[in-house]
């Protein structure tokens, strides 16, 4: 049935309606997020440039905060810390979670178990982790160096936090901890969606295990493999409650990262405009991660049709 | 000679093949295993210590609690004040869930259903500036000139615009998959093209509704970050800073107490999941796993 011709006044209505009225029904979101999050994304653009501890009069003074950036040793190491440990945790939790997401895609029993099991922490604050984990790295009572002893491996006790050696890659490890149950779902997934067929195939042209793998199960996962990835770096160069909780940084700036830096920078040193300008150096580093990973992606796509 | 050892071989060749299944699935279940106890242990350790008292805290490290010490429940609860963070919890999530729930799902319905001007580059500043750390000076310096913080409202915000942009994607892509001859039909009816979204839409929008709560829920509830920039008044202050507090505390730590706190924090939580795990996992990842 063709529409009803509409008289030209009601049509004129209509159309005027039917253009604005779209724009309200976003408009509410959209207002949340525009002052929330792009008003300081902007107006923090221009804190940059100034010399202020929140209380006296600002002054600008251009481009010195990023020079002075360059030049910071302190800064400079945060950054370092904050490569290592994103190399460590997203090494880590690629490593292990596909590692398990392939156990646990032979079908066995009691993979509900498993997966809810393995997922859990994700549910948990890292506050409640994180003060946990600190005492399980005690090094008197600490579970970890009491196993150690009582295993007779006593020499592996270490001083988990307080080592300017190892406290980072200790809170690396309750990352890796809290998140591999979830990059083990993801991975499951991408898993689940490979064709039975092509390892049957494979094993008829006699493909070892290690063939099938490399060949059919890791090409098949690319999707999925770039997902975890992205998500496990952008945790990496957003970490802040595991350090904060665990050691403020410390021992002697050993643990301090990015969102940190510039969290201490700005509300225990006050030094509002460095901090801000701080905050768009991460903002870079962070903006590179995503640009790559979409170009990943859209590459995948492509070769994909 | 020669033929009994391959004889020999072969028995064993045709045991290895008969055995392999099983070794291979023993060895799934050991590893498997062995990562789940690392995940669990800890956990119902920290609920045990809860329970101990101080002295079979550092003599029993291990094991079970000889006697149920709750003591440990009351000095905490008293101490870091929990009644009134739990509540603080209950309401800052809460009421995040119930806005995000709200403008998301009007939002994502719009840029599902409407064809509007300026409709893909406003999804495309949503997708580019979701990821992006906002920068903290800013932020704060907003919420002291709005006049927004020590408040639940400010806290709100604050964490339902780091919600937004996901949830809209959620509740779009849903959308998309409902057909537009239901919303066409409740317009013949007479609805308008909200009435129809609110009537005929969202009642069959439960999954949506569901994943984008739970993601947005366990987010809220965990979130330390903000609070920690923007409450000062132990009136406001949520879980997440109420469990430090031991830490600030004149003297020493008790740590049975400090886990009796952590154990509050946590373990309503994880009991939801486990009831409702297929949901919460569907949930926590539905911004990673397409469909």
């Amino acid at each position: 049935m063709a529409p009803l011709p509409l008289p030209p006044k009601r049509i004129a209505q209509h159309r005027r309606r039917a253009s604005l009225a779209p724009y309200l029904w976003i408009l509410p979101a959209i207002l949340v997020y525009g002052i929330f999050k792009l008003v300081p994304l902007i107006s923090g653009i221009y804190m940059a440039l100034l010399r202020w501890d929140g209380i006296a009069e600002p002054r600008f003074i251009g481009l010195r905060n990023f020079e002075k950036i360059l030049n910071d040793k302190p800064t400079l190491m945060v950054l370092g810390n904050n490569v290592e440990y994103a190399v460590i945790t997203v090494v880590g939790k690629i490593a292990l979670s596909l590692f398990l997401a392939i156990m646990l895609n032979q079908a066995l029993r009691g993979r509900t178990f498993y997966r809810t099991s393995l997922f859990m922490p994700v549910v948990m604050s890292f506050v409640v982790i994180g003060i946990l984990w600190r005492w399980l790295f005690n090094t008197e009572f600490g579970l970890l160096n009491n196993l150690f002893e009582g295993v007779g491996l006593g020499f592996l006790a270490q001083d988990w936090l307080g080592d300017t050696n190892i406290a980072l890659k200790s809170l690396t490890v309750v990352d890796i901890w809290k998140w591999y149950g979830f990059h083990m779902v993801i991975f499951l997934a991408g898993l689940q969606g490979i064709p039975n067929e092509l390892y049957e195939a494979a094993k008829i042209d006699g493909a070892s295990v290690w063939q099938q793998f490399r060949h059919i199960t890791l090409p098949m996962l690319q999707p999925v493999m770039i997902v975890n990835v992205t998500l496990s770096l952008m945790g990496a160069f957003n970490v802040f409650d595991i350090p904060y909780v665990m050691t403020e940084g410390g021992p002697a700036n050993s643990t301090n990262v990015m969102a940190l830096h510039i969290y201490l920078r700005g509300f225990k040193f006050y030094r509002f405009g460095f901090s801000a300008a701080l905050s768009y150096v991460l903002l870079t580093i962070v903006t590179l991660v995503a640009a790559v990973q979409l170009w990943l992606m859209t590459r995948a796509d492509n070769t994909e049709q | 000679m020669m033929q009994d050892s391959e004889a020999l071989d072969l028995k064993s060749r045709i045991e290895g093949i008969y055995w392999r299944p099983y070794l291979v699935k023993l060895f799934n279940h050991t590893t498997l295993m062995l990562f789940t106890l690392i995940i669990i242990y800890p956990v119902v350790w920290m609920v045990l210590a809860s329970f101990k008292t101080s002295g079979e805290f550092v003599n029993n490290v291990w094991g079970v609690p000889s006697v149920l010490d709750i003591d440990n429940y009351h000095r905490a609860w008293e101490l870091a004040n929990l009644g009134r963070a739990l509540i603080n919890s209950l309401i800052i999530s809460l009421g995040t869930v119930a806005l995000v729930v709200v403008l998301a799902s009007i939002a994502g319905y719009a840029f599902a259903k409407f064809r509007f001007r300026f409709s893909a580059i406003i999804l495309l500043v949503l997708i580019f500036t979701m990821q992006a750390p906002t920068p903290v000076i800013p932020f704060y310096v907003l919420f002291v000139r709005l006049d927004l913080t020590d408040s639940y409202i400010g806290l709100i915000l604050g964490i339902a615009s780091g919600s937004l942009p996901l949830s809209i994607f959620i509740f779009q892509a849903f959308f998309r998959s409902i057909p537009n001859e239901l919303r066409e039909a409740a317009k013949i009816d007479g609805c308008s093209e909200f009435s129809a979204f609110m009537r005929v839409v969202m009642p069959i929008s439960g999954p949506a509704v569901a994943t984008v709560a739970i993601l947005t829920f366990v987010g809220a509830w965990n979130e330390y970050f903000l609070p920690l920039l923007l409450v000062r008044s132990p009136e406001i202050r949520p879980l997440t800073l109420a469990v430090q507090v031991f830490f600030f505390q004149y003297g020493r730590v008790e740590w049975t107490d400090v886990f009796a706190a952590l154990s509050i924090a946590s373990i309503p939580m994880i009991v939801v999941y486990v009831l409702m795990q297929r949901w919460f996992i569907q949930g926590l990842t539905s911004g990673s796993i397409k469909g």
